[in-house]
């Protein structure tokens, strides 16, 4: 029994760690789905792109993941400004659907567009940590899962802080919560779409690095990353920091308690998280949290 | 006595279609090239997906994103009947079976999502069961199922010619179900839905009905029609039977031609074969240029290519010669 209870407290703390990627690439989606009750099904694609960047100045320069983000966050934030200004707002103006098929339009060009400039073999951020462990009493955590905690309250603070205390961050809660009374107040809603698009766009970057020093990936790994963190908006409701917390903790720890339980099996893994997504949506089809 | 005597000679507008079919049927007989079959046989099958598509999101506005979950099921249910000994007409059939079935189960949960959450919800599914099959391994030896898949076997003498007319014959249903469904009690109720389902059920619309049939339908054809597909390409695997490629066809086909337009998923799903062939040479390009047309095509002409045609009057001049002829044939009759 205490054998059992010491083999699973490694597959929690991983779990809880993992949470931490989830959080990150949840905290991009919950923004714009905030703001325009649109699901940006190219997220999951937009974080592969993200690792992929990180990758690329890696080979060319041999620094350090993290030090990329310094050119990987303006960038991507001035491109889902632009995107979002040309292309979303454009179609959001005809209907909701019109913009989640120009969402999946920017989804597939971002995948192909990684398979044309970066091949579509499997490519992982190797640094000199990644593989590195240390233990806590009895359990060995890996360095890398660690980071993905850190990192994860890191971005969820700063953009808590950055909700509360600047005009444009109390623009987008505004919008988010009632959107006509904002643009009553003064606020100009394509703006803040751009805004909010761009910043969760700047979340997919630093999660791409995240998730590349975790996981392998190739063009095609982005769509397990949007349904999971989709799962976590819907789990810890919208614009609940805490909550987006707790949602991304509960999906780390049921991909890892799952893979542990079952043995280690990839596809319970896999399917773990699918399966908690949709039971959430089939029992609470407008989320748990939703209006 | 007279009205009835006219009503006898059917009318051009139904005359037209039977002959394009009849035409279309004659094709391998008259010995065009195997490559124009080939090129057709793919249209019929992207057009029966883009018309089962459009149904569900031009009509019912059910944004579903599983067409990939039903071609799946249905094409591995032929193959893998086709190793128990089932003839794969049998299968064919079984499969559609399969895919229905598999609506029908996903529908009550699936239904209680609306909008986005519906959007979502569907596209979990095909990713759910590609990563089954990947592992799952009913019938043969180690070399065939999970991720290797399955060769659909015993379709020694069904021809390229066969096929094309198999194909043809779930196309042109596809398509005359849409077109009778439209025209009957359940088109009413499904529009109604897409408009404004609140309103639709205080006027008595029963709209898990209404959309459980649409949803039946284009399950069962989707299949039908995937399943054709991996007649002609025997070899079934995860990555390629649940691949998105089979939602982004109807997808686009149906965005490009029109969304809600009887003819736009025609036009549609004939550019999308056209551009698959141009570009199928160039890999991942295809993929990115394809993406572009759809941002482009929801940009600058969300009424897709039908409704540009019907902006600008593109069908006023072939209306008007019908109307003419029409006239022409009634009075020589009398």
């Amino acid at each position: 029994m205490e054998d059992f209870l010491i083999g699973l407290a490694a597959p929690i703390l991983r779990g809880i760690f993992l949470g931490g990627l989830y959080v990150v690439i949840a905290l991009g989606l919950s923004l714009v789905f905030g703001v325009m009750k649109l699901i940006n099904v190219a997220h999951g694609d937009l974080v592969i792109l993200g690792s992929y960047f990180a990758w690329a100045i890696m080979g060319w320069l041999g620094i350090d993941p993290f030090l990329s983000l310094v050119a990987g966050v303006p960038l991507f934030f001035v491109l889902g400004f632009f995107v979002q200004k040309f292309i979303i707002n454009r179609t959001f103006r005809i209907s909701l659907d019109a913009a989640l098929i120009a969402c999946f339009g920017i989804s597939i060009i971002v995948q192909s567009l990684c398979q044309i400039i970066w091949t579509p073999f499997n490519r992982s951020l190797t640094t000199a940590y990644q593989l590195k462990t240390f233990a806590v009493g009895p359990v060995t955590i890996s360095l890398r899962y660690l980071l993905n905690f850190i990192g994860g309250l890191a971005v969820m603070i700063a953009l808590r802080e950055f909700l509360r205390r600047t005009y444009l961050g109390r623009a987008i809660s505004a919008a988010s919560q009632n959107e006509p009374v904002a643009e009553r107040m003064g606020i100009n809603p394509n703006r803040v779409y751009s805004y909010a698009f761009a910043i969760a766009m700047a979340c997919a970057a630093v999660a791409g690095v995240l998730q590349g020093l975790t996981f392998y990936f190739s063009p095609a790994s982005g769509s397990p990353f949007l349904i999971i963190s989709f799962g976590v908006i819907i789990l810890g409701g919208l614009g609940s920091m805490a909550g987006t917390f707790i949602g991304g903790m509960i999906f780390g720890l049921t991909q890892t308690l799952g893979a542990y339980l079952s043995g280690g099996s990839l596809m319970v893994q896999m399917l773990a998280p699918y399966l908690l997504v949709f039971v959430i949506l089939s029992v609470r089809p407008q989320g748990i949290f939703g209006r | 006595m007279v009205v009835r005597y006219k009503m006898k000679m059917p009318r051009l507008t139904t005359l037209a279609p039977i002959a394009v079919l009849v035409v279309l049927a004659l094709f391998p007989l008259i010995g065009i090239p195997l490559s124009w079959l080939n090129y057709l046989f793919s249209f019929f099958i992207y057009l029966a997906l883009a018309s089962m598509w459009n149904l569900l999101a031009g009509y019912t506005g059910l944004i579903c994103l599983c067409p990939h979950a039903f071609v799946g099921l249905a094409a591995y249910t032929m193959a893998i009947g086709t190793w128990v000994g089932m003839p794969f007409q049998v299968g064919l059939i079984a499969g559609a079976a399969v895919a229905a079935i598999f609506a029908l189960v996903i529908s009550y949960p699936v239904f209680r999502m609306k909008g986005i959450y519906f959007a979502i919800g569907t596209l979990v599914l095909p990713e759910v069961l590609k990563q089954w099959f990947n592992y799952w391994r009913p019938v043969g030896t180690a070399y065939q199922g999970g991720g290797a898949g399955y060769s659909v076997i015993g379709l020694a003498g069904f021809s390229l010619g066969n096929k094309y007319w198999l194909a043809l014959a779930i196309a042109a249903a596809s398509i005359f179900v849409v077109h009778i469904i439209l025209r009957a009690r359940l088109g009413l109720g499904l529009t109604a839905i897409r408009d404004n389902e609140n309103t639709a059920a205080s006027s008595g619309v029963n709209i898990f009905r209404v959309k459980l049939s649409s949803f039946l339908i284009a399950a069962f054809i989707m299949g039908l029609a995937g399943a054709a597909y991996f007649i002609h390409t025997p070899k079934i695997q995860p990555s390629g039977g649940f691949s998105i490629s089979w939602l982004l066809l109807p997808l686009m086909a149906t965005v490009i031609g029109g969304e809600g337009r009887e003819e736009g998923p025609i036009i549609g799903a004939a550019i999308v074969t056209f551009l698959r062939f141009l570009l199928a040479d160039y890999g991942a390009w295809s993929l990115f240029i394809q993406g572009i047309i759809l941002i482009v095509v929801v940009v600058a002409m969300p009424q897709g290519i039908a409704g540009l045609l019907r902006r600008v009057g593109a069908y006023r001049f072939p209306v008007k010669l019908f109307q003419a002829a029409e006239g022409k044939i009634h009075k020589n009759l009398k």
